[in-house]
């Protein structure tokens, strides 16, 4: 530990369209630290997947600004950034080339930036397989001889190839079966304690999420509506969408079945979202007059515990409105 | 909850065929569904599942070797009988026949004009064949009919993907309303077809007087128009004035209809006198451009030495009557109708009245004839039971304008329709999101507890599960390893597979119950492939109690409980979870140093 933190201060609006602007990210302040794990959970089309692809600079970003270590990304070199950050995507077999072998896919991020070549790519290869309990034989093989929990196993290694301090993991396990996922989750813990990385860990799995992170930020429309350490925010959420979705995780008991909270409606369009506070039309305890006019700020309730509610639930207390 | 069984699933084996030979899919299947309560099937993806719902109620394209699924005592499955087969082939081989005759004959007409009455011959056995044939082949037709009465009446079934499984042409209410009707469950028709013909003609009219209140201008406009350039060519000319005045009158007309109806707010009359400005200027244009082209003509022929003045002037109201007449007009008609679709206001309405009036009718027919009144309310209240907002709106609307928990209320809404007495749900949730989830679950659930409906719910998530279900089935690589009531195969799982499942799922679990696990236990190794042979087991690969006999001997399903099965040979080793876990653990560490 050398005690310097790796933070990103994000502040990105309106990734734009040509004349309407779809609000994908819509200013956004998050930092991670070096060493944690961040889970970002929220439902579909909430924008999770564009912040984790604005993080990389995959996208470009309309207004504020990504700082990797201090540097802006965007003044940084494409190269240096991947060196630094890599990804592993949601579908394990559409980000693999099919006509490449095991070895090329891996030792690809090698020869790009002229590292390795020849038998020495084959020796890193064969190394990087072994660490994510993949067999050397396999090498050779194309990525359509493997079974999805494998594929994803390839694909971590790819993300491992250049030695990245940082790795998104965009949905790593959504495609995957509860078997498998469980595989591939535990593999994914051994080799952050193993290579000291930082992982930042997009799901839209509730249960993964408090598995495998340190915290937990909440999207909602582009939005993080909550942030707090895993603890903190399984047992005590403060804001009601969090309440909502953590109500609604179906959980493999019998006998305690909670009461949930049933939200009605769709995710309003991210293009068009609603005025004030952007949950305030599916939320059970929005006010007239303050929920639908005065757009929530960002705070800090407790130490590390960030919400973005006019009303947040105090902790301990459930929610006691139910939207039947 | 109690009683009769309504989906009775019996030792079903069925196979694929494929291009490199047959792949077993499902073996020796066990499988029942009692009245009003809702089973859920669990497994991992390629267990076949699927297979299995699909096999019940006939959709499946897989053979059946073995078993009867049956339904109320009904079996889905028509197995061919013996002598209905040998006919078919007889039939076949008797057409065969005839159609032989029948080519050989045609040969045979060049040199001999009597081969027609062979050629006659030998369709008549062909006949005779394909008769033969639909003797043979009556039963299964009967079954199929029989299939299709079932399926949607009785049988209900919810796909996962709702997009697909929806047809991306048709409006909700025709999709629900066609479901309706092929099971006969649409009201008797408020309006007679008469009555509907003729709202469907009158429809473009009241559409047009409508456009005409809303926007007057811009209807009347283009009437007006084709009122003067009929006129204006009918008539012809015999004066600049008379000529101007056609000019003026659609003009002045548009204007003071506006104002008339919008006669209480004067900024709009001020607006519509404004609007006809253009075509005043046009028709200045046009007068002076027409007088200029006339009076050239007429020096031209002036100038002619060896005509008269008065021959020319005569001549020049010659031109003007017939040469000058279509060109000039026709350019004045071009630029004023350019005029009227250059104002952006009333463009698009312009556009939208011609299609109004010369192209609606015809769709319009067609679309009233779609749907009575009363069958629309029919459907609008189905949605209505489904808790869509605003479903009069809704059903109207085309798939792709619904969001995903939306399109899956849609099919649950096709679905209810028909009141069926048993519904498959396959992965009903798994392409939306957990809030969502959570309201087709509790639709669903509410559909039990009202009308008694069972359901077959078929999910790989223990969660939804939990949630739902009062018995649960897991299945394993094509067979039903354990079957229980819910609290049985949750809380005290017998067979290795199902203990090592549930313990596979990331649980939240808060601190006070000893906070989250460092790492997950896992099931090592994976499924085996469909077309592996196996003589016991077929989780043995990886399972830690595997012995001899498991891989030599299929475990058949042992009651460990009172309507608690497990297949496994180990079952008394697994009473204790624990236990198994650590088992696991070991099997973990053994078969990662085997690498």
């Amino acid at each position: 530990m050398d005690g310097v933190k790796k933070w990103f201060p994000i502040k990105t609006g309106m990734l734009s369209s040509s004349k309407s602007f779809v609000r994908a990210v819509d200013g956004v302040n998050l930092s991670v630290k070096k060493g944690e794990t961040l889970g970002i959970v929220g439902e579909s089309g909430c924008g999770k997947t564009t912040l984790g692809r604005v993080l990389l600079g995959l996208i470009p970003i309309t207004e504020g600004s990504i700082k990797y270590n201090g540097v802006d990304i965007r003044d940084m070199k494409n190269r240096d950034v991947r060196k630094k950050m890599q990804i592993v995507f949601q579908d394990p077999g559409g980000s693999m080339n099919p006509r490449m072998s095991v070895r090329s896919i891996v030792g690809e991020p090698l020869i790009v930036n002229g590292m390795s070549d020849g038998a020495e790519l084959t020796k890193i290869v064969a190394e990087l397989l072994d660490s994510v309990g993949l067999n050397r034989k396999h090498m050779t093989r194309f990525p359509h001889e493997f079974s999805g929990g494998q594929k994803q196993r390839i694909a971590v290694a790819r993300a491992l190839a250049l030695n990245p301090e940082f790795i998104l993991l965009d949905e790593p396990t959504s495609a995957l079966d509860v078997s498998v996922q469980a595989q591939v989750l535990n593999l994914l813990e051994e080799i952050q304690t193993e290579k000291d990385l930082t992982f930042v860990f997009i799901t839209h799995s509730l249960n993964v999420v408090h598995h495998i992170s340190d915290r937990v930020a909440v999207m909602y429309l582009g939005k993080i509506v909550e942030l707090a350490d895993t603890v903190d925010l399984f047992e005590s959420p403060s804001h009601p969408y969090t309440h909502a979705l953590l109500s609604a995780i179906p959980e493999i008991s019998v006998e305690d079945k909670k009461e949930r909270i049933v939200l009605s409606g769709d995710v309003p369009s991210p293009a068009n979202p609603p005025s004030g506070c952007r949950f305030h039309t599916r939320c059970p305890i929005a006010k007239e007059g303050v929920c639908d006019t005065d757009k929530p700020e960002f705070r800090e309730l407790s130490e590390g515990h960030f919400v973005s509610c006019h009303f947040p639930v105090e902790a301990g207390k459930s929610l006691s409105i139910f939207d039947e | 909850m109690s009683g009769d069984v309504i989906l009775d699933i019996k030792d079903l084996r069925v196979h694929f065929d494929t291009l490199y030979g047959p792949i077993e899919a499902l073996h020796d299947i066990d499988l029942q569904v009692m009245r009003g309560e809702i089973r859920g099937v669990v497994g991992e993806s390629g267990c076949g599942k699927s297979v299995t719902s699909l096999t019940a109620i006939g959709l499946a394209t897989c053979k059946v070797d073995d078993g009867q699924i049956l339904y109320d005592g009904y079996d889905t499955v028509y197995r061919i009988k013996d002598w209905e087969k040998n006919l078919i082939r007889i039939s076949t081989a008797i057409s065969y026949i005839g159609a032989l005759i029948i080519v050989f004959n045609i040969l045979r007409i060049i040199f001999d004009t009597s081969a027609v009455y062979d050629i006659i011959a030998g369709a008549g056995i062909m006949l005779f064949g394909s008769l033969v044939g639909l003797i043979g082949s009556f039963s299964s037709y009967k079954h199929e009919k029989e299939l299709r009465r079932i399926r949607g009446n009785e049988i209900s079934m919810i796909f996962q993907e709702p997009m697909t499984a929806l047809n991306p042409l048709y409006t909700v209410e025709k999709q629900i309303s066609e479901v309706m009707k092929e099971h006969g469950r649409l009201v008797e028709r408020e309006a007679p077809t008469p009555s509907r013909i003729l709202r469907a003609v009158l429809k473009p009219a009241t559409q047009l007087a409508d456009s005409i209140t809303k926007n007057p201008l811009a209807t009347l406009t283009p009437i007006g128009v084709l009122i003067m350039y009929f006129t204006v060519t009918s008539l012809g000319y015999s004066g600049l004035f008379e000529k101007l005045s056609w000019y003026f009158i659609p003009v002045i007309v548009s204007a003071f209809t506006t104002s008339a109806i919008y006669e209480k707010e004067k900024v709009n009359w001020l607006i519509s006198l404004t609007k006809s400005i253009p075509y005043l200027i046009i028709s200045i244009l046009y007068f002076i451009y027409s007088s200029i082209y006339k009076y050239t003509l007429g020096l031209l022929n002036v100038n002619n030495p060896l005509k008269s003045i008065e021959e020319g002037v005569e001549e020049i109201n010659n031109i003007s009557l017939e040469g000058l007449s279509s060109l000039p007009l026709a350019f004045a008609f071009a630029l004023t109708l350019f005029m009227m679709f250059w104002m952006p206001a009333s463009a698009v309405m312009v556009i939208l009245v011609t299609i109004a009036v010369f192209m609606i009718p015809g769709i319009m027919i067609s679309d009233v004839l779609k749907l009575d009144p009363s069958h629309s309310r029919q459907v609008v209240q189905i949605l209505e039971e489904v808790q869509i907002p605003n479903p009069e709106t809704v059903s109207r609307m085309y798939p792709h304008e619904l969001s995903g928990g939306m399109r899956q209320r849609v099919m649950i809404a096709m679905m209810m329709s028909c009141e069926p007495n048993l519904l498959i749900a396959d992965e009903p949730t798994t392409a939306l999101d957990v809030t969502i989830q959570a309201q087709i679950l509790k639709l669903m659930r509410d559909m039990r507890d009202q009308k008694g409906t069972s359901i077959m719910l078929i999910t790989h998530d223990l969660g939804v599960i939990a949630e739902m279900c009062d018995t649960v089935s897991v299945m394993y690589a094509g067979t039903i390893v354990e079957s229980g009531s819910l609290k049985d195969v949750l809380e005290r799982p017998r067979m290795p597979y199902s203990i090592g499942l549930l313990h596979s799922i990331p649980r939240i679990i808060t601190e006070a119950e000893g906070g989250r696990k460092e790492s997950l236990p896992i099931i090592p190794g994976q499924v085996p492939d469909p077309n592996e042979h196996f003589d016991g087991c077929r989780f043995h690969p990886r399972c830690p109690f595997a012995d001899e006999i498991c891989v030599s001997t299929k475990p058949e399903m042992i009651e460990v409980n009172p309507s608690h099965f497990a297949a496994c040979h180990h079952v008394d080793k697994t009473t204790n979870v624990s236990q198994v876990e650590d088992a696991f653990e070991n099997l973990v560490a053994r078969m990662t140093e085997g690498i």
